[in-house]
């Protein structure tokens, strides 16, 4: 029987074009440019909104992050495949999670704001995408030495539930008791679509993705590792649509200088998503495949999910989130990392390379 | 256009467990080689072994004498 690369690749193509499209939707409708989805972006904004740190500029709940998960788990539900499952070295999985957003805050956006930039010609993106695959690679090196977080085991529904729950909860807030919460009134945390369109924008991507499994940093590993590019294809489409659309609608900018919320720090961009990336690799997937696995029941991702938050909230309490590139009195200021920043990266390469080496198969094993 | 055919895919736990049937199966000689696990398996995106289907019973009995723990033996179109 002969099989169609369209046929094969379908499913994940068209969930990289509608990420794109919704990208692109939400930046129209008042999400910060270059910025429509970003995990690691839209996750410290809901720290922020809880109040658990206090950067004024990066405070809101955002309905896309509920979106997701809620989009996995309706779709996991409807096809029957929700399973409640954990015991994967949660408290691991919390801690790299919690490295995993520092890396990515370094940088100023997750795996996929990296292709979000990259395809508003961001050109500073790219020292992100260098990292991101040196990342990977060391983790595919362990992969190969047989590291493993141990197997997770079915639990009961509640288990699994929780993750969904906790982000209806949250939704529930924003609409009913925001008074409750923090929200931005300048900075990217005040710039944001009608809460009605990112939560359908997230719903959508949510259940495609859940679909699909897309996921950019299993598309890199399957593609180093298997030399299968299925799940890559939908990266690559992400990155195809954000160009097109941006030279439709007159935002493409291709330039190393003042891009939004970007900064050229080149060298730490690179060490943040090589982090971002091998802890990515550790998890079994980047931090918008850990909400997708959580929305379907994933209890390991929902600790990780809560690791990026509270490492989120680390970030920008201690000072180690990257400042963007900006314009002062007419001169042009390099924005990125402090000096606290730069130790947290080093620190978290030592964390990753310690999580990794006290996995890898031992005599009780043998 | 590529070609499907008849294939016994092994699903793992984990993906150390793929990586350890890799071994295996290679200094045993045994053909096959790993794969994306196949999305009509599961909604994971872990890693499979894929071999001819006439070493399922091989497989079963050289994986379980060496304790490696599969998720699964499918017989699919891959």
């Amino acid at each position: 029987m002969k099989d169609s690369w369209l046929r094969r690749n379908g499913l994940i193509l068209i969930s990289g074009v509608v990420v794109g499209v919704a990208a692109l939707v939400l930046t129209w409708a008042g999400n910060p440019k270059n910025m429509g989805f970003c995990i690691a972006c839209f996750e410290r904004d809901i720290a922020g909104a809880l109040g658990f740190h206090s950067a004024a500029k990066v405070q809101y709940l955002r309905p896309e992050i509920v979106g997701i998960v809620l989009g996995s788990t309706i779709a996991a539900l409807g096809f029957r495949e929700f399973k409640g499952r954990a015991g994967s070295s949660p408290a691991c999985r919390f801690v790299v999670g919690l490295w995993v957003m520092i890396g990515a805050l370094v940088f100023l956006g997750c795996p996929l704001r990296m292709v979000i930039r990259l395809g508003g010609g961001d050109l500073t993106a790219v020292a992100g995408l260098l990292g991101f695959l040196a990342g990977i690679l060391v983790g595919i090196v362990f992969l190969k030495r047989g590291f493993s977080l141990g197997r997770a085991y079915p639990v009961k529904l509640g288990e699994g539930m929780m993750i969904p729950g906790v982000m209806a909860l949250l939704l529930a807030l924003l609409l009913a008791a925001p008074g409750l919460l923090k929200f931005s009134e300048e900075g990217p945390g005040s710039m944001h679509a009608f809460w009605g369109i990112s939560l359908v924008a997230g719903l959508v991507v949510g259940a495609l993705a859940q679909r699909s499994r897309l996921c950019m940093a299993g598309g890199l590993r399957d593609g180093f590792l298997l030399r299968d590019f299925t799940l890559l294809t939908g990266f690559l489409a992400i990155w195809v649509t954000m160009t097109i659309g941006n030279l439709i609608l007159g935002s493409y900018n291709l330039s190393a200088q003042s891009q939004p919320i970007a900064h050229s720090q080149y060298l730490w961009s690179f060490l943040g998503m090589a982090l971002a990336g091998w802890g990515s690799i550790l998890l079994g997937g980047c931090p918008l495949r850990q909400l997708i696995l959580a929305g379907e029941g994933n209890g390991d991702s929902a600790i990780a999910v809560f690791g990026m938050i509270v490492g989120a909230a680390i970030a920008h309490n201690f000072g180690l989130a990257g400042n963007a590139d900006s314009v002062v009195d007419g001169t042009y200021q390099v924005g990125g990392i402090g000096n606290a920043g730069k130790i947290a990266v080093v620190l978290g390469f030592a964390v990753l390379l310690a999580v990794s080496l006290s996995h890898l198969p031992g005599k009780e094993d043998a | 256009m590529r070609k499907s055919c008849l294939r016994c895919v092994v699903a793992f736990h984990t993906t150390a467990g793929a990586m350890a049937a890799e071994q295996l199966c290679h200094r045993e000689d045994l053909e096959g080689r790993l794969i994306s696990v196949p999305r009509k398996i599961t909604s994971d995106c872990g890693i499979a072994w894929s071999a001819p289907p006439e070493l399922r019973e091989t497989l079963e009995a050289r994986f379980q004498e060496a304790g490696i723990e599969t998720a699964g033996f499918y017989e699919l179109l891959v």
